[in-house]
């Protein structure tokens, strides 16, 4: 994997169990710096007071969703080259499709494994 | 502007106030609002006020009436037997509080699980016995929490039980007040939602493309999904 392990690693989900999973598999993937966010306003603040190596963020939050959060990012200069996995329960065509065009950088449906995870950080960081 | 109509029956009147948002009829007041069965009881005794003056005119007129107020007596005793009551005061709430020990409880049953987890993945292999006694005591742990399970089946078969019985009644009401032959709203038509929250978040969803989990046969797999990223 040529990832490097030590990046901060923002997780965005309004479900603190989610964070806590996703948390935990990014642990045992070897990940040390994992922050995370309830929803796409307070990343994108985040975003702007850090510099975060990798995004893995849901699509179903509020006030601000994940796919918003998505195209703010690659609409600002300083973000526009953070990687951006979206992790979500929204499974359809139409949105893996927006999400592609708005610039995401993988996609993962729920529910997932931890290879998954991995495949899918490792393909965003081979590319 | 909020639409006013009163009902004037038999010398009785009554009034029914709209919301200012809609028109529709299908928005009434909470305050002022009137059931089916007191418009029912005023039509009935309304025609029973006139039955005197009608019998001195016509017999057939008369006779007509007499029908209508049969019928009107005989649905209001079939609206009776769907006991209404009995489901937004007894049914819903108790799906609802269903629901939310369902949620409480799998959310605590995760926990449960993820912190024992959370402490095997911690815990120093390098004293064996301390690790092995921790490892067993979480498993057992883990074990326990998974009896979520059939608490949460017997909970949620308990509201569909509900969805059922509420099901039967309104299917049987819309029969008996004819409504099978009218169409259902669409989302697309100005009265489909109740108030203008309901339109607005809908409206959210419908913009954000939040459609939720998907059934089995309608989601796209990870491959598929893969597949249309690499297009």
């Amino acid at each position: 994997m040529s990832v490097d392990l030590s990046m901060p690693v923002l997780v965005v989900d309004d479900y603190k169990t989610m964070i806590r999973i996703i948390r935990n598999l990014l642990k045992q993937l070897g990940f040390s710096d994992v922050d995370d966010a309830a929803d796409g306003s307070e990343a994108l603040n985040k975003m702007r007071e850090r510099s975060y190596g990798l995004v893995i963020s849901d699509w179903n939050m509020e006030p601000m969703t994940g796919y918003e959060l998505l195209k703010e990012v690659r609409s600002d200069d300083n973000l526009n080259r953070t990687p951006f996995i979206m992790v979500t329960a929204e499974s359809k065509t139409e949105n893996v499709i927006a999400a592609k065009k708005a610039g995401v950088s993988n996609y993962i449906v729920k529910p997932f494994n931890a290879a998954t995870l991995k495949a899918k950080i490792d393909a965003v960081f081979d590319e | 502007m909020g639409v006013k109509p009163q009902v004037n029956v038999g010398g009785l009147s009554s009034r029914m106030s709209f919301s200012e948002e809609s028109s529709s009829s299908r928005h009434v007041s909470k305050n002022d609002e009137i059931s089916l069965v007191e418009v029912l009881s005023l039509a009935e005794t309304s025609i029973g006020s006139l039955k005197q003056i009608i019998e001195t005119f016509d017999s057939k007129i008369y006779s007509e009436f007499r029908a209508i107020a049969e019928q009107i007596s005989s649905t209001k005793a079939e609206i009776a037997q769907i006991s209404t009551q009995d489901v937004s005061k007894g049914h819903i709430p108790d799906a609802g509080q269903e629901l939310a020990a369902v949620v409480e409880t799998t959310e605590e049953a995760t926990h449960k699980i993820m912190e024992a987890a959370e402490t095997i993945m911690t815990a120093d292999p390098s004293d064996i016995s301390n690790y092995y006694t921790t490892v067993n005591e979480n498993i057992m742990t883990i074990f326990e929490a998974c009896s979520f399970q059939d608490i949460s089946g017997q909970r949620i078969a308990r509201v569909v039980e509900t969805l059922d019985f509420i099901d039967k009644r309104i299917s049987f009401f819309a029969e008996k007040i004819g409504a099978g032959s009218i169409d259902a709203p669409k989302a697309d038509d100005e009265n489909y939602y109740f108030d203008e929250d309901e339109r607005q978040r809908a409206e959210r969803k419908k913009d954000q493309m939040i459609y939720g989990p998907q059934d089995t046969q309608d989601a796209i797999s990870q491959n598929e999904i893969d597949n249309l990223l690499n297009k």
